[in-house]
């Protein structure tokens, strides 16, 4: 995509010394409009994460970076795979984007962010607020892309190592080439995590060890002024071993992609784009005993192929004019599965972006997805912007989201054998309930046996986002973004039929709708040539409709204490979802000193309280729920250059060294860490 | 009419109205309320060891006290099934033959609103399923994985018809010995089936409301 004409954007010789400038008002970004967009002219609401931030807060991996941001916090799922919050959806809403195409390998819905590297990335791109107008499902939250550094001219090359507590060591290399047409970068990464164990006592790590290895080659060839050729390929590899009581395991991670862009200018007004990506993500784990005697193993291996073609038409001033046909191709093998789903998925999208005048910039959209396993859905998206003065600018955007059901929502066909409910995909529950029925296992159905006659729905939602921004100076400048996203079809559990052990039977159905609203301000003040300052803060309410209509109805009870009596609670009893906090802040504070090539940052970040399940039993999270108290992390790192090419960092994570051994798994304390970096 | 006579129209009235009131048949007897704590009900197997069997712990509400009879009895307790004195066995290992005429149904609202039972709602035990639900989230309690935790689902009062036709209301308060503020998972692993809970009584035969 426009990756293309980044590169020819960044072929301006590099500044050496990294600047601390996050966010510069000239910035360019891709992922709004999958065209380059300067940042501070879009209409919609983004952040970007430039590669002088993360080289100076040493940060290793994409969950790092992402959790110092406004309004995002890293949450971790069952597995302890972390995932990202935005808007208070959770990260199966999130797409997640490298160079404009996704990362799959969502086993149980979460996109582990500790697998991306951070070595060769040169900025992160976060758009919120729904974006299925131009990217298609899973964009309900927003989109995340991660841009990685495109060879430059020259030869270049560095070795970077951090070593630090808990046995976590990272070696990563990149180099990169480029002469007249031809150019090329190779990044490798490998990454070791020691693992860690808060509680001590019960038989299961907090954190396993495992280590990994990232192999990122890019090529890059100019046919002639108006050909471009882009191949960028990935490799990941992790292995852990696991250990639960006295068992003993492994479980492996191959992920593998390629990625293919043709650019080709074809007039003064037209420009075409041809893209091809492929990506499998095979997991794999499995345990046994000491004896050596199996006690579960279970397979993932998901393929995507994706054929894009696109079209780019200028020929207006000031407009842009973006056409887009493709189709995802997806396959998936696993275990408990009923069948091998593969899925084809068309798609079409257009989209025009341009000026009313000399203020008022307007961006429509809509994206069109045919799938024959589900409704096809229609994203359409509109956001405007209007310039009052060059200090004050008003925003708003309002775009349709969608997330297809996963494979498990449709395939599904597991019974656990320790405790003994069954869960049916919603796809092949009527002829297993008949199998199940069959076998003598049921004792009552409870939904009507036509229900599954129809398709499931992708859940969806209404992504409102209205802001103002207030820019009195280059020095200063402020953003205030109010949301609203109303997600409709959400897809849960509900019982299907009762088994005659006296389990249940559940499948998949659309049946919850979730409200998340709240506001977020950033804000930035370059005080000095050497010193920058910046905070934010998200307030956020994210409610259970369903929830909030039982509390209104006065169905839902609580206890003080475990031997009173029951009382009715009313609707402000209702504390909302679950892992939500409702205040999120961080606080940013960046020194650079040019005579002695030395550079300082303290990084805050704070959470108020926030439930994690329901603790008094009614199924819901209440205000006599017992609450995880909120708390604050602290980060501190010092970087100097020495000599011309020999750059070494120190600094803590977690100054303060919080720990909640009970709630948090995925906090292990304070890590101190020293870095090396050399040029080549 | 005159006025005198008009007043003494409404002062008989009130006088019968009193009259009738005082001599009201036979004397009720009080509705008896109480709290059980650590009424135990083991069970052997369940949870992937084996079928669920052992002897279940009945509860007689008219003394308010555990029993042994084999017909003296309203409900009972093995693990987080109750079963009700009353209909047919759903087949389990252990399971009481039912001698009485016992129902139930569970109604929601705290345990004060319950004030009265609704005999069209009762359901008895059967081979396909007891009148209180087994289950997570089906009829008691909430079972909570994260935790290994059963919870008692505040707001459900389990409303009986006893063997002999009288009614009762149930709220239980604790799965766990001596209704811990804190289940750590020491207490739920190894302090679990014991019930408290509490309970009201109307020993009238036909009247309702407790």
């Amino acid at each position: 995509m426009g990756q293309v004409l980044a590169i020819q954007a960044q072929e301006k010789p590099q500044d050496s010394i990294p600047t601390i400038i996050m966010e510069a008002l000239d910035e360019v970004v891709l992922t709004a409009t999958r065209t380059e967009r300067q940042l501070s002219s879009l209409p919609l609401p983004v952040q970007i994460i430039k590669n002088e931030t993360i080289r100076s807060t040493n940060a290793l991996r994409l969950s790092e970076v992402l959790n110092e941001q406004t309004g995002l916090i890293t949450i971790p799922d069952f597995g302890g795979v972390e995932g990202i919050q935005m808007q208070g959806l959770d990260s199966q809403y999130t797409l997640i984007l490298v160079n404009g195409v996704p990362l799959i390998g969502r086993s149980a819905g979460t996109l582990d962010l500790n697998r991306i590297a951070l070595g060769n990335v040169k900025q992160i791109e976060i758009v919120k607020g729904a974006s299925s107008s131009l990217y298609g499902s899973d964009a309900l939250g927003g989109v995340i892309n991660i841009i990685t550094e495109s060879p430059r001219e020259g030869i270049q090359g560095s070795i970077t190592h951090r070593s630090s507590t808990f046995d976590i060591h990272d070696t990563n290399f990149l180099i990169d080439y480029k002469k007249k047409r031809f150019g090329m970068s190779l990044f490798v990464d490998r990454y070791e995590n020691g693992g860690y164990d808060l509680t001590g006592e019960n038989g299961l790590n907090s954190l396993d060890p495992y280590s990994n290895v990232t192999i990122n080659p890019t090529i890059t060839y100019e046919f002639g002024e108006n050909t471009k050729l882009n191949i960028t390929g990935r490799i990941f590899s992790q292995k852990q071993d696991l250990s639960i009581f006295e068992n003993q395991g492994e479980a492996n991670i191959t992920d593998w992609n390629s990625h293919l862009r043709l650019t080709q200018v074809l007039n003064s007004k037209w420009e075409g784009l041809l893209e091809g990506y492929i990506s499998r993500y095979k997991a794999d784990e499995f345990l046994e005993t000491t004896n050596g005697d199996p006690v579960g193993a279970s397979d993932f291996d998901q393929l995507l192929a994706r054929p894009e073609l696109r079209l780019i038409y200028k020929g207006v001033e000031k407009w842009t004019w973006i056409n887009g046909i493709g189709m995802n191709h997806e396959k998936l093998e696993r275990s408990d599965f009923s069948e091998t789903p593969i899925f084809n998925s068309p798609y079409v999208y257009s989209q025009l972006d341009g000026y009313l005048g000399q203020k008022l910039n307007v961006i429509f959209g809509a994206r069109f997805d045919a799938h024959n396993s589900y409704r096809s859905q229609f994203s359409p998206k509109l956001a405007l912007r209007y310039d009052i003065n060059q200090t004050y600018a008003i925003k708003g955007s309002v775009g349709y989201g969608f997330k297809a059901p996963d494979f498990r929502q449709l395939y599904f066909n597991f019974s656990n054998s320790s405790v003994g409910y069954t869960v049916l995909g919603f796809n092949a529950a009527a002829d297993e309930l008949e199998e199940l029925s069959d076998q003598g296992q049921i004792a009552n159905i409870v939904v009507q046996p036509d229900v599954f006659d129809d398709d499931l729905s992708p859940e969806n939602s209404l992504g409102i986002n209205l802001g103002m921004s207030f820019t009195p100076s280059r020095e200063i400048s402020a953003k205030l973004n109010l949301f609203h996203n109303t997600i409709e079809d959400l897809i849960d559990t509900r019982v299907i039929a009762n088994k005659t052990n006296g389990q249940n039977v559940f499948s998949y159905f659309n049946v919850d709708e979730v409200i998340t609203q709240g506001l977020e301000v950033e804000s930035r003040w370059q005080v000095s040539e050497s010193i920058q300052v910046s905070g934010g803060y998200q307030l956020l309410v994210a409610k259970d409709q369903q929830a909030l209509d039982a509390f209104k109805k006065g169905e839902v009870f609580a206890r003080e204490t475990p031997t009173s009596s029951a009382f009715q609670l009313e609707e402000q009893d209702y504390f909302g979802l679950y892992n939500r906090s409702r205040h999120m802040a961080n606080f940013k504070l960046f020194y650079k000193n040019t005579a002695w090539k030395a550079n300082a940052n303290i990084r805050g970040t704070f959470r108020s309280k926030f439930g994690l399940i329901d603790t008094n039993g009614n199924n819901y999270l209440d205000r006599f729920d017992t609450f995880i108290g909120g708390y604050s992390i602290w980060d501190i790192a010092i970087n100097k250059s020495i000599a011309k090419n020999f750059e070494f960092g120190l600094g803590v994570d977690n100054l303060l060294d919080f720990t909640d051994p009970q709630n948090i798994s995925a906090i292990p304390g304070r890590i101190i860490y020293g870095k090396i970096n050399l040029k080549i | 009419m005159k006025i005198e006579n008009f007043f003494l129209a409404v002062l008989s009235i009130l006088v019968f109205t009193a009259c009738d009131s005082d001599n009201d048949g036979p004397v009720l007897d009080e509705v008896a309320s109480d709290t059980v704590a650590n009424l135990f009900a083991p069970q052997s197997g369940g949870q992937d060891q084996g079928p669920i069997s052992g002897e279940f712990t009945k509860f007689d509400f008219a003394t308010g006290l555990e029993t042994t009879s084999a017909t003296d009895w309203d409900i009972a307790f093995r693990g987080t099934a109750i079963i009700i004195n009353g209909g047919a066995s759903l087949g389990t290992i252990d399971e009481p033959e039912r001698t009485g005429n016992g129902a139930a149904y569970i109604a929601t609202g705290t345990f004060v609103s319950v004030t009265e039972a609704d005999d069209s709602l009762f359901v008895q035990d059967s081979g396909s399923g007891y009148a209180i639900p087994v289950g997570s989230g089906n009829g008691w309690y909430t079972y909570e994985f994260m935790t290994n935790t059963i919870e008692p689902i505040p707001g459900r009062v389990l409303v009986i018809r006893t063997r002999d036709n009288r009614y009762a209301k149930i709220e239980i308060l604790s799965y766990y010995k001596d209704a811990p503020e804190q289940i750590t998972p020491e207490i739920a692993a190894d302090d679990l089936r014991y019930y408290t809970f509490n309970y009201a009584y109307q020993p009238n035969e036909g009247v309702a409301q407790f």
